[in-house]
């Protein structure tokens, strides 16, 4: 009911304003506000309003374990994201190699956190726009299967991230140097007959999002992803673009930098050329998709939809389908292929300097920088999430796809353009969580 | 009546047969096994998944699994018990009790039937026999029994085992329930040796089980081998807790402000309770859907710590931890045997090792009710005045200008293996019987050292004698130090004078087992340089990277480029925690009185500060009334005592 | 607690947070199409485009109270609602969020931001009960699914949901977990902290960092003794209580100055490689 307040609320004769005031279905609490002036577009905004938690400073004197489960605090959604993220970080920093079971567990974890995160928004928060529904309970009195598929789905996502990190949310056995605990292999077989069933939903996914409609919406963006030679990217990789870019993990900032924008409170992420950029499902598709799983790639090839991912934004929630694919079906791989490390974690020592990565989270690539003193301590933190760094390219969409919808009626209009929002997954909650404006950010690393 | 047969002998390899013999007749095995860095009781299938190997260390609130030295190493049994009990097999910690439902208009109940797995505990002790008995008087054989208990116990089969290795901790002995194992209170007991097992049954189920293992018949060796190990168990543990009228004397300390103080350690956290094999205390809670107007009744261990437990609408009648930690132990101790005819202690020391900050039931009980009179030792060599035992000088040494060190042989073993800060009377034919204290022990060669300062005529006739001197020798005498009581703290020994001769076994002690220890420190004070006795122990002792040591002289010669003034100053102002040290302290009563001054002012509690005091001393028996000291006798009672038992004696003059 | 009717009205609404305590009610998979039969929910923007202003039968607030416009909106939204509950540590305690109660909040935003007159923050994060009366409180971070369930039982059963106020220990225990401080060393704030999450730090070989506050009669100063005495410098072993329930009574009474945060330069004592390296046997 909020949808569609103010409409109108321009003065002159050929003004008309969109304005969402709180978004729904997404994570956080962001608001919506264009303003279309003889058909022109001067104003688009996804204006994030929610209160800072100013991370960047709390994990400030803390030491990396300590930050592990801080930085998970930033997002109920996708916590093993930003612990990952650091727990990478620490590790190139202090050269840590850990045994190739504890990482192949931590791959586990991030599949069950793409699983889990994924199935819920396509089919609880971005299902009911493609069947112009509120939401996924009106969903269920049409077709309550539907959505009993997702959320088994989910479950196993869950379930998943329960085994291997002891909750779904804010989960606790990542420590720098590898796992607080191992699970041993009985732990993991009830998943494994799990996984099963989760790669048949998630095949099924695939093919009912196959046939949503949507609006027609071409645009050609600039994709940013990581790649990896041997694997779909998650924890590692190259930082890749559709312009031929091709860094390391750590050197975001050669080539990315975030900006202020008034009227936002949040920054706007953007190539040092000023470009916008996307991230997400449709971009690692298109960039690092010859290292889709098997199944994964003969379920997007089965739908004949692969050439519209990088085009049209609406076809990410196939991205993210095809994404499920690839989840289940790798989590699947790495518990048969399980043996339980001989020791969960190995000792480290810290160095002064540097600690940075990049992961894939769910909604795209992640951004860690920290700078530590001789003990390890935490002196200065940068974190990127991914909504900030595509909010620029959220932004120019809205301008650009606004004109198609003008001929509509208001409500729907609005309709559409916040559905065009979903299409991005943002995770308010985490960008408002960087409201970090000092100065030297716009530099790069010193 | 059927008449005990004879023990047998199971060989090593055997074992394995018994675990599969139990298979096979449908059980599953439910044995010690390592978990998370500690022996645990889960379903076993077969020796390897034992804790072979494996022993462990234990002091109050601190547990680490080790590898057995030597011989130990083959051993499955060669642990004490560790956090888990057998009570999670018989007692569940969440057990659905019953159902409810509301449908089409009636409301129903019904039990829930318990339909417990035929099971087979193997590695049952003593005390955890006695803990099963416990349960069995509240939850089976009280007017109402508990029918999920009594299917549960029902269906288990007991495999018990002898300890042949005692924690720190254990005090079985003072509650009468271990180490040894009478045949009838298992199924089958086993006594591990280094090549086996001794096998008795108990009942119709283990002797057929013998039977099927087809034992040969046990030596008289290993039998004796068997008792003499357990019979060590027994000796290692003493009788840390005087059990003798304690209900009605912890009864009548309700009010002792040691409760209070305990409160300010105690967290409150309820690991003692559900650590201990005979806690029963429950609550039940419902589980109920959403769907539907189901229910269950669910049962789940609580404890007499946990804010609800005594609560009612308008809060807990025991708010306060002290109030809780006397409703426990109180109830442990005094009530529990008004309720059931028994202590609900079964003196398995969980509760000690487990507690994380802790806190010592033996230490707290010693304080708030301690026995009228410390009961006489169990004294293996102290015979009747008069009755001493022949042992030669075989050299002599001086230490100081006027104390001499005696290096006896020949001496009766009951005496070269007394224990450290005990003491020996000797003489020779006309000379009246001195007490000494054994400087150091010699347990391989029969041999003591004696360090004698002459100040009379008879103890200047024992200095001065040659070797090949015969003279007599009547001990081991008194109480030592309690080493026991250190395992797993930090120690600090300080000493004045010749007071080292008596603290010098400790040392060797501490020394000689030191990783039974957190951080070693030892203070020496003497008068002058020359006055240090044992000169090349505590260079040697000075020398050692894991020790800490000082020492000061209070006048300073020539050649002394050492501290000089009160031996206190060596470790007053220094960065250490004392809160969970333990202090042996020895010298002339002055310097005890500072030290012990300055120990309590760094936060050392008065029942680990032990010190060796002396006094007029004939009999060594309590039995001719010179050495009395308050409510004690300094022979029989001490020469070592803790700064709490001793209380204003300690520190009033002409006592 | 007041009677409910039959299909209660639920409102769930989020002030400072992660979101993830209200994702746990997502996560209720199993449970998810009953619960919305059994209740009607009538505002849920993370989950529903359809909205409601109330009034409320039960309102789910989850979130702390750090900007000046929240005070305003949860006295409107108490105003309409029968049973307020505050879900997880930030509506409970102010949450990770409240350690910059240590800094000054100027300060912070003069380093962070360059024009903090944009910002519209309160000097003190706070929980919920510090402004509006709250019937229930869940908490943890997150919530744990097991009481969330619990709790929507209670209410439709119309008894007292079971939230007990317990040690971890008792958690821990019952799991047959074996005592991580006693038999490796571990800082584990179990022992003052209260259960709800069943003890998973615990089984996976760590100690507790205290996701769901502090416990009934807790003894902090106790336990910081214990951590003292395992080595740690009076500082360190108090600042394990600067985590995700700092700002609850007693955990911030123990908190050195500064918070959570190690001066630069003090790095003494800070366990660091050492911890890492005693990773369990």
């Amino acid at each position: 009911m909020h949808a569609g307040d103010g409409v109108a609320a321009g003065g002159g004769a050929d003004e008309r304003v969109y304005h969402v005031e709180e978004l729904t279905r997404v994570e956080g609490e962001g608001r919506l506000h264009l303003r279309v002036r003889d058909r022109e577009v001067v104003e688009a905004r996804l204006n994030i309003f929610e209160a800072p938690r100013y991370f960047e400073r709390l994990v400030v004197g803390r030491t990396p374990d300590e930050v592990i489960d801080i930085v998970a605090r930033i997002c109920g959604i996708c916590p093993i994201a930003y612990q990952l993220t650091a727990v990478h970080a620490f590790e190139s920093a202090f050269g840590v190699t850990v045994d190739p079971p504890v990482r192949a567990l931590r791959r586990l974890l991030y599949c069950g956190e793409w699983i889990e995160s994924h199935a819920l928004h396509v089919y609880l928060l971005h299902a009911p726009d493609f069947l112009g529904l509120p939401s996924a309970v009106e969903l269920a009195k049409l077709d309550r299967g539907v959505v009993e598929q997702g959320l088994r789905l989910k479950r196993i996502g869950n379930d998943i991230l329960a085994v291997v990190g002891g909750r779904p949310i804010h989960p606790v056995s990542l420590r720098v140097g590898g796992l607080y605990r191992a699970p041993r292999r009985e732990e993991l077989a009830k998943l494994r007959a799990d996984l099963d069933e989760a790669v048949e939903l998630a095949q099924a996914t695939v093919r009912l999002v196959a046939g949503f409609e949507a609006p027609e919406f071409e645009a050609r963006r600039l994709l940013v992803s990581l790649r990896h030679p041997d694997e779909y990217p998650m924890n590692e990789g190259r930082i890749v673009s559709s312009d031929g870019l091709d860094l390391a993990p750590q050197d975001w900032p050669l080539a990315f930098r975030e900006e202020q924008v008034e009227g936002t409170s949040a920054l706007h992420a953007r190539t040092h050329a000023g470009e916008a950029y996307l991230l997400g499902p449709s971009a690692r598709l298109e960039l690092a998709g010859a290292a889709l799983h098997p199944l994964a790639a003969r379920a997007l090839d089965d739908t004949g939809q692969a050439g519209e991912l990088a085009t049209n934004v609406f076809r990410s929630v196939l991205a993210r389908a095809v994404e499920l694919v690839q989840a289940t079906a790798e989590a699947r791989d790495l518990l048969d292929a399980y043996e339980r490390p001989r020791v969960p974690s190995v000792p480290w020592r810290p160095a002064p300097g540097i600690a940075a990565w990049a992961t894939e989270a769910p909604r795209g690539l992640l951004f860690h920088r920290y700078e530590v003193d001789e003990a390890g301590i935490v002196r200065r933190a940068t974190i990127v999430p991914p909504t900030s760094q595509n909010q620029a390219a959220i932004e120019a969409d809205l301008a650009r796809f606004a004109p198609s919808v003008l001929d509509l009626p208001h409500a729907e209009a609005t309709r559409r353009l916040e559905w065009l929002i979903r299409c991005y997954d943002p995770c308010i909650s985490c960008a408002a969580h960087f409201l970090d404006l000092s100065l030297d950010r716009d530099g790069g690393p010193a | 009546m059927v008449t005990a047969a004879p023990p047998s002998f199971l060989p090593r390899a055997g074992l394995d047969r018994l675990i599969a013999l139990l298979r096979d007749d449908g059980r599953r095995v439910i044995g010690p096994t390592v978990v998370d860095g500690a022996v645990a009781y889960e379903e076993i299938a077969s020796t390897a998944d034992l804790p072979l190997g494996w022993s462990d260390e234990q002091s109050p609130g601190r547990y680490r699994l080790v590898e057995s030295p030597g011989p130990g190493r083959e051993r499955a049994f060669g642990y004490t018990v560790g956090p888990a009990s057998w009570k999670r097999y018989t007692f569940p910690p969440r057990v659905d009790i019953g159902r409810g439902r509301d449908a089409d208009g009636t409301v129903t109940y019904e039990p829930v039937a318990p339909e417990p797995d035929a099971l087979a505990f193997l590695g049952v002790r003593g005390c955890e026999l006695a803990a099963l008995r416990i349960q069995d008087r509240v939850l089976r054989d009280g007017p109402v029994a508990d029918p999920d208990y009594v299917a549960r116990r029902r269906a288990a089969l007991v495999i018990a085992v002898e300890c042949t290795v005692a924690a720190s901790t254990c005090f079985c002995t003072s509650m009468g329930t271990g180490p040894e194992i009478a045949r009838e209170s298992a199924d089958l007991v086993l006594t591990e040796l280094d090549d086996g097992y001794l096998l008795r049954s108990g009942t119709d189920d283990g002797r057929r089980l013998e039977a099927r293992l087809d034992p040969r018949p046990a030596t008289d060796d290993e039998v004796a081998h068997a008792r003499a190990s357990v019979a060590d168990v027994r000796r290692r543990i003493g009788d840390p807790v005087a059990v003798q009228g304690l209900p009605g004397r912890l009864q009548a300390r309700l009010d002792h402000p040691r409760w209070a103080e305990i409160a300010e350690r105690c967290l409150g956290c309820a690991n003692c309770t559900l650590v201990c094999p005979t806690c029963f205390c429950t609550s039940v809670t419902q589980r109920s859907d959403l769907d539907s107007r189901d229910s269950v009744a669910v049962r789940g261990w609580d404890s007499c710590f946990s804010g609800d437990f005594a609560k009612v609408a308008g809060g807990s009648f025991r708010w306060r931890r002290q109030d809780r930690y006397r409703q426990w132990l109180t109830h442990k101790f005094s009530t529990w045997v008004d309720q059931f005819g028994a202590f609900g202690c079964v003196g398995c020391g969980r509760c000690v090792t487990w507690c994380p900050v802790g806190i010592d039931v033996r230490e707290e009980l010693a304080v708030i009710a301690p026995p009228a009179a410390r009961r006489p030792l169990p004294m293996a060599a102290a015979a009747a005045p008069g009755d001493f035992t022949p042992a030669r000088v075989e050299r002599t040494w001086p230490e100081t200008p006027d104390t001499t060190t005696l290096l006896l042989t020949d001496v009766d073993p009951a005496i070269a293996h007394g224990a450290p800060g005990q003491f020996v009377m000797v003489t020779r034919p006309g000379l009246p019987a001195v007490p000494i204290s054994v400087s150091r022990y010699h347990p391989e060669g029969d041999a003591i050292e004696l360090s004698i300062r002459a100040a009379g005529p008879a103890t200047a006739t024992l200095s001065s004698l040659a070797p090949g001197t015969p003279l007599g020798v009547r001990g081991p005498l008194g109480r030592g130090w309690p080493l026991e009581a250190a395992e797993g703290r930090d120690v600090i020994v300080v000493s004045g004078g010749i007071g080292l001769s008596p603290l010098r076994p400790a040392i060797d002690a501490l020394l000689e087992d030191r990783p039974r220890y957190g951080t070693v420190r030892l203070y020496h004070g003497a008068r002058t340089p020359n006055d240090r006795p044992h000169k090349d122990d505590l260079a040697t002792w000075a020398a050692r990277p894991d020790v800490e040591a000082g020492e000061t002289v209070d006048r300073a010669g020539t050649g002394w480029t050492g501290p000089v003034g009160v031996v206190t100053h060596l470790f007053d102002a220094g960065r250490w925690d004392a809160r969970d040290a333990v202090a042996f302290v020895c010298g002339p009563e002055r310097m005890m009185q500072a030290t012990v001054s300055t120990l309590e002012d760094r936060g050392l509690r008065p029942e680990r500060i032990h010190v060796s005091m002396e006094r007029h001393m004939e009999c060594g028996i309590g039995l001719c009334g010179h050495c009395q000291l308050g409510r004690f006798f300094v022979c029989r009672d001490g020469p070592v005592f803790s700064r709490a038992e001793l209380g204003d004696a300690f520190i009033l003059e002409g006592v | 607690m007041p009677g409910l009717p039959l299909r209660p009205r639920v409102g769930v609404v989020k002030l400072t947070s992660c979101d993830g305590c209200q994702l746990t009610i997502l996560d209720l998979e199993e449970e998810l199409l009953s619960i919305v039969e059994a209740f009607d929910i009538v505002d849920f923007p993370e989950a529903t485009s359809s909205r409601s202003s109330g009034p409320y039968d039960i309102l789910f607030v989850e979130g702390s109270v750090s900007a000046p416009d929240q005070v305003e909106r949860l006295a409107e939204l108490r105003a309409r609602s029968t049973l307020l509950v505050a879900i997880g540590a930030c509506a409970t305690a102010g949450g990770i969020q409240a350690l910059r109660n240590w800094g000054e909040v100027g300060d912070w935003a003069a380093t962070v931001y360059p024009d903090p007159s944009l910002l519209q923050v309160l000097d003190r994060v706070t929980p919920i009960s510090d402004h509006v009366k709250v019937d229930v409180e869940v908490r943890g971070c997150p919530i744990s699914p097991d009481q969330l369930r619990e709790l929507l039982a209670a209410l439709l059963a119309g008894r007292r949901p079971q939230l007990p106020d317990e040690a971890v220990c008792l958690e821990c225990k019952r799991r047959g977990l074996t005592c991580v401080v006693v038999a490796a060393g571990a800082t584990c704030l179990g022992p003052v902290t209260r259960s709800g999450c069943g003890a998973i730090c615990p089984s996976f070989g760590r100690g507790c960092y205290g996701c769901f506050g502090p416990r009934e009669q807790p003894n902090v100063a106790s336990l910081v003794s214990r951590f003292e005495l395992d080595g740690l410098a009076p500082d360190e072993a108090r600042r394990r209580f600067a985590g995700i329930n700092a700002w609850a009574e007693p955990y911030r009474d123990a908190i050195p100055r500064g918070g959570g945060a190690r001066p630069e330069l003090a790095a003494a004592g800070v366990p660091g490689e050492t911890e890492a390296a005693d990773a369990r046997r």
